[in-house]
Parts: C-alpha cells; structure tokens; sequence
C-alpha cells in the first residue's frame, strides 16, 4: 500500500470513530431549551420553520415562533424593534438571506443601534453543497465582521453550537451576533459539557511545529490532521477559532513565537474570512508562512457535503499534505 | 444669524391647543433653518412638509417622559425620513430631550450630537436610528409586536415619505403589521408627492397609495398634512387591541411655509442664500 493510500485509509477509519449529528436538529434542539430557559425569548423565521429544524419548537412554542413570510429584511427589521423594546430574539434562517438579502438591516437595524439579535445562518458554507451558489455561502464571515459592532461565531459541530447559543443569549454586550451554522451530519467531537467562551479560542491539539487554525466543520479536519501529523513526527497545534470577531489575538501571538507555519482552514472565500482575521493579527507580529486553505474565490461546482469539501481540498487529507509542504518549504528557506 | 434661544421646557401635562401648536410649528420651521445655515445646506423641502405632523405628535399626543428617554411605557416614535431629522431635532428639544444649544453643533464638528440623519446612539429620545429607507416601518412593527406580547398599551408610530414607499421592504412590513393586526401601529405617510429626481409620479409612480394600504388590510385615514385641528384627530391610535394597523396619508407641500420653496424639486436639499435666509425667516415668523 503506498503512503497516500496508507493516510486515507488511516482516515477513514478515524472518521468511523466519531458520531455524526445534523446541525439543523440540535438547533431546533438548542432553541426550545432557550425557549425553555428563556420566557421571554422570541425567534423569528422567514418560512423556513421546516427547513432549520424548527418544527416542533413550532409546535410546543408556537406563540414564541413569528413567522414573517419570505421577507428576510422584514425580519431583520422587526427583530430589530422587538429587540429595542427589551426582548431577546433569535432569527432563524439561512446564511445566504440572513447575510445578504437583509445586510443593510443587519448593520444598520441591528448593530448601528446596538441590539441584541442573535442572528442565525444555516446552510452556511459548503454544507448545503447541491444547494449551488444560490444557497452556499462563502462570504458571510467576511462581510459580516466587516460591520462594526458586530460578533461573529462559527461552532464547530452540533455540541458546541449548543454551547455557542448559551453564550450569545448570556451576553451582556449591546451587540447582535451572527451565528454561521451547517445544516445536515457533521461529525461531533466536541464535550457537551465544555467551555464556550466568546472570543476566546480553544486548543484541540497540541503541536509546535505548525498551527492549524480552523473553525466550523474544519476544525474537524484539522482534528484528524494533526493525529495523522503526529504520527508522521508533525507537532501540529490545532486552534477552534469558533470567535472571528472579536479574534482571540492572544492564542495567535502566542503560536506566532511557537510554531515555523500556520495553515488556515475554513469553509469560506480565502478572501476576508478566518484567513483575513488571521492575517490581519499576525501582520503585527513576526511568524512564519501562512498558507490559506478555502475557496478559492470561485463558484464551486455542487456536491454532496463530504465529496464536495474534499473536491476543493477542504478535508484532513489535504490540510495533511499542505501542512507537510508548507513545513517542507519552510525548512528549504530556513537551510 | 438669528441667535438659538434656550427656551424653558414646556409643561407637557397638558397638550398643547391647536394654537400654541401653530406656534410650535413655527418654532420648529426656525429651527431647522437654523440648523441648516450652520451647516451651510440642508433638506428644507423634506424637513417643511412634516413639520406640522412630528409638532402635533410630539406636543399634542405621544406620551413620552424627557427625564426618562427609556421609559418602557412610552409611545414609539420611529422616524423612519430620516433625511428630515432637524424636524425631528426640534421636537426633541423643545420636549426637552437636549438643549437647544445642540442646534449649534449641527453637522458641524467632528463628534457634533447633531448629524443629518438620526442616531440613538447621539440622541436621547431617538427610538431607532434611521437614514436608510424602506427600514422603519419594520422596526416599528417589531416595537409593536413587542408591546402586544408584554401588555404595554404604548402606541407605535412610523413616519415615512411617499418617496420611501418604492422601498419593496416597506411593503413586506405592510403585509406583516396587518397579519399581526397591530392596531397599536400607526403608519404615517408625509405625501409631498416629491422625491430627490423629481415628482414621484414621474420618478416611480406609487399612487392609489390609500388603495394599496387598504388591499395590504390597513386602515386608511387621508388628511391635510398641514391641518392642526385634523392631523391631531387622524394620528390618535387605538392603542390596544387586534385589528387593522392605521396609515395616516398626510397631503403636505414639500417647502411649506416658505413661499419660494414649496412644491418645488430643487428644495429637496440645497443651500441657502443670507438674501433667502432673512426671506425665510420673515415668511416663517409671519406664517400662520
């Protein structure tokens, strides 16, 4: 078996290892127990109710579930209202509408006048992968954190979502938060009874030699990257940037003085999202290469999810070889 | 320039008579040309056609505290023109929101409380920053949402321009005030049939206006935007309550009160010459 083979096969069964769960379930989970938690917590749709895994919160909530119709900037909009008369909303919809059809809402409804809507996008990125570039969506993160007062999160899998969602209700910050999700199966590795902290990065692998800074269903890549990694004598530090705004600008300094190169990984444009954040961090501190892994400013062709992440490159055994000729070049320089 | 006086604050116990509003009318049309000649331009047309309305609902009929901007029972006032905010300006302080020696920093400093468009962040008593059209009417369907689900019998009013109705998103708030059946909602129209490129009907046609709200399932009242007596009748809101929200239709001059200005397209926003500053001062102060 030759060592390509050897790796894919290695991953394969690694995957094997790890539960899936779809984003959109555990959301419709997530939000009745915040309904729950929270009685005066509304959620808005835009007839989406059936698509974002809101049905039976529709059901046991149905005076808390507002449905405006297909009319996302409606929905920003009275979000917006019912936020400034004191109530805690959460929009529900996707990544595409919530970010583009209503972005003027957003920045000026929401975060010019310092609500605090969590606004929710699903179907984000690649996961709606035969959805086409009508329904993926690669370029929320950058215009989102382009807003000023604006938070942007990105949880990695279904367990830290729910996590995720606590926070952002807890936040005592006059500030919306936009919430990237997927939509269908994600592998689940994260504690569900872990740490969520906005703005503050977490450390999912060790490593020295390189970091890969990941977040969404990349960090789940990157995951089995480095576990490969480490047996081929890679020292690959994995980070969960599930916070692009504001960045953990401490855990990248910190890996600027410990590692030779960084790899960047996100579901996204190469231009403006995770990758920008990173750059823009690290272009005040002295560090190694950066390589950035995403899409590469095109529209993808459709797919299943998984085949469609791997066809760009966007999966464990590319980031391995990335890293591997990131740090082979790195030496080549540095001898 | 005439100098600002700093009046003191009117006792609002009492609404104001249809003649201390005639008053206050033309205290506000001072106002913002004050505001505009230290800016050195400004949207006068806008400003004037809304005058009497924003004077009625600010001294005859919302229920506001200027001690408490964030009082939870209050009225709503979303000022969705948000081109026309020295008209809203004025209102604030004569209400006494902030002093009228805010008028003096109108757009002319870095950091001035006073821009063209209005801001809660710089302005207390401003319930939603505004600027960009088509937004308002949404956020003021969510304030009386909001208001329905917590048992406040705040009333919510929107003032929009006709120009603004081309705007699609106000028509998705249209029909979600009327699924909702906000009677607590009261949309305003200032229809001085005059948008920035010309008239309306030439721009982007919108009338039957009262036939379109009355097909999105809004009650319809249509008045004299310039009638004190009228307007403080058409903009009392039913408050409470399920049932058709309200759109006021207000016919208004664009300019009014100012012979030269009104009905005319160029007024929309211009500068102003110290010839026509004293004109404009002596029709305002004659006006009735």
């Amino acid at each position: 078996m030759s060592g390509a083979s050897e790796l894919a096969a290695a991953l394969a069964a690694e995957r094997e290892r790890y539960p899936l769960k779809a984003i959109r379930q555990q959301y419709g989970e997530t939000l009745q127990r915040l309904a729950a938690a929270y009685p005066k917590l509304l959620v808005l749709t835009a007839d989406l109710m059936h698509a974002t895994g809101m049905e039976q919160f529709g059901r046991r909530f149905a005076d808390r579930l507002i449905n405006v119709g297909i009319a996302e900037q409606n929905m920003t909009g009275i979000a917006a209202g019912l936020s400034l008369a004191g109530r805690p909303v959460i929009v529900d919809g996707y990544a595409a509408f919530t970010t583009l059809r209503a972005l003027e809402q957003a920045k000026i409804d929401a975060a010019y006048n310092a609500t605090k809507i969590i606004l929710t996008g699903q179907s984000a990125g690649l996961s709606y992968g035969v959805g086409g570039p009508t329904h993926q969506t690669y370029e929320d993160v950058a215009i989102m954190r382009a807003i000023p007062n604006m938070i942007v999160l990105v949880p990695a899998d279904a367990a830290e979502l729910d996590l995720c969602l606590d926070a952002a209700m807890a936040s005592a910050a006059a500030t919306p938060i936009y919430v990237r999700l997927g939509r269908g199966p994600e592998y689940l590795f994260s504690d569900p009874g872990g740490q969520f902290e906005i703005g503050q990065s977490i450390e999912v692998r060790a490593g020295n030699d390189v970091a890969i800074i990941a977040n969404g269903p990349m960090v789940f890549e990157a995951l089995l990257a480095s576990d490969q990694l480490a047996r081929r004598g890679v020292g690959a530090r994995v980070i969960n940037m599930h916070t692009v705004k504001p960045l953990d600008t401490v855990a990248l300094r910190r890996a600027a003085g410990e590692v030779s190169a960084f790899v960047v990984v996100e579901e996204h444009n190469v231009f403006g999202g995770l990758g920008g954040a990173v750059t823009e961090a690290l272009s005040e501190v002295r560090h190694g290469p950066i390589r950035l892994l995403g899409i590469r400013d095109s529209y993808p062709p459709i797919g299943p999810v998984f085949e469609l992440r791997d066809a760009l490159g966007l999966s464990a055994v590319h980031i391995v070889a990335e890293v591997e000729s990131l740090l082979a070049a790195t030496l080549e320089r540095a001898g | 320039m005439a100098g600002v006086t700093a009046e003191p604050r009117l006792n609002m116990d009492v609404p104001l008579d249809p003649e201390r509003l005639g008053a206050m009318v033309r205290q506000n049309r001072l106002d913002v040309t004050e505001m505009f000649m230290t800016a050195g331009n400004g949207h006068f047309g806008s400003c004037f056609s809304c005058t009497e309305i924003v004077t009625v609902l600010y001294f005859a009929l919302l229920r506001l505290d200027p001690d408490r901007p964030d009082w939870a029972d209050r009225d709503r006032f979303v000022f969705a023109k948000g081109h026309a905010a020295p008209t809203l300006y004025s209102a604030l302080i004569r209400r006494g929101f902030f002093p009228a020696e805010w008028i003096e920093e109108y757009e002319t400093k870095v950091g001035s409380r006073l821009m063209t468009h209005p801001s809660r962040r710089y302005q207390p008593g401003v319930d939603a920053s505004t600027g960009a059209l088509g937004h308002g009417l949404s956020v003021g369907v969510g304030m009386a949402l909001a208001g329905r689900f917590d048992g406040r019998d705040y009333a919510t009013y929107v003032l929009m321009g006709d120009g603004e109705t081309n705007e699609g998103s106000v028509w998705e708030a249209a029909a979600a005030a009327a699924k909702f059946k906000l009677a607590n909602l009261v949309g305003i129209i200032d229809r001085n049939r005059l948008s920035v490129d010309g008239w309306l009907a030439d721009v982007m046609p919108m009338e039957p206006l009262g036939d379109k709200w009355r097909a999105f399932g809004w009650d319809v009242i249509e008045v004299d935007g310039h009638d004190i007596p009228a307007l403080t009748e058409a903009l009392r809101s039913k408050r409470g309550g399920e049932g058709p929200p309200t759109m006021v239709l207000a016919d208004t001059l664009k300019g009014k009160g100012v012979s030269f200005m009104e009905d005319v397209r160029s007024w929309h926003a211009d500068t102003v010459s110290a010839e026509q500053y004293a004109l404009i001062r002596a029709e305002l102060e004659a006006g009735a």
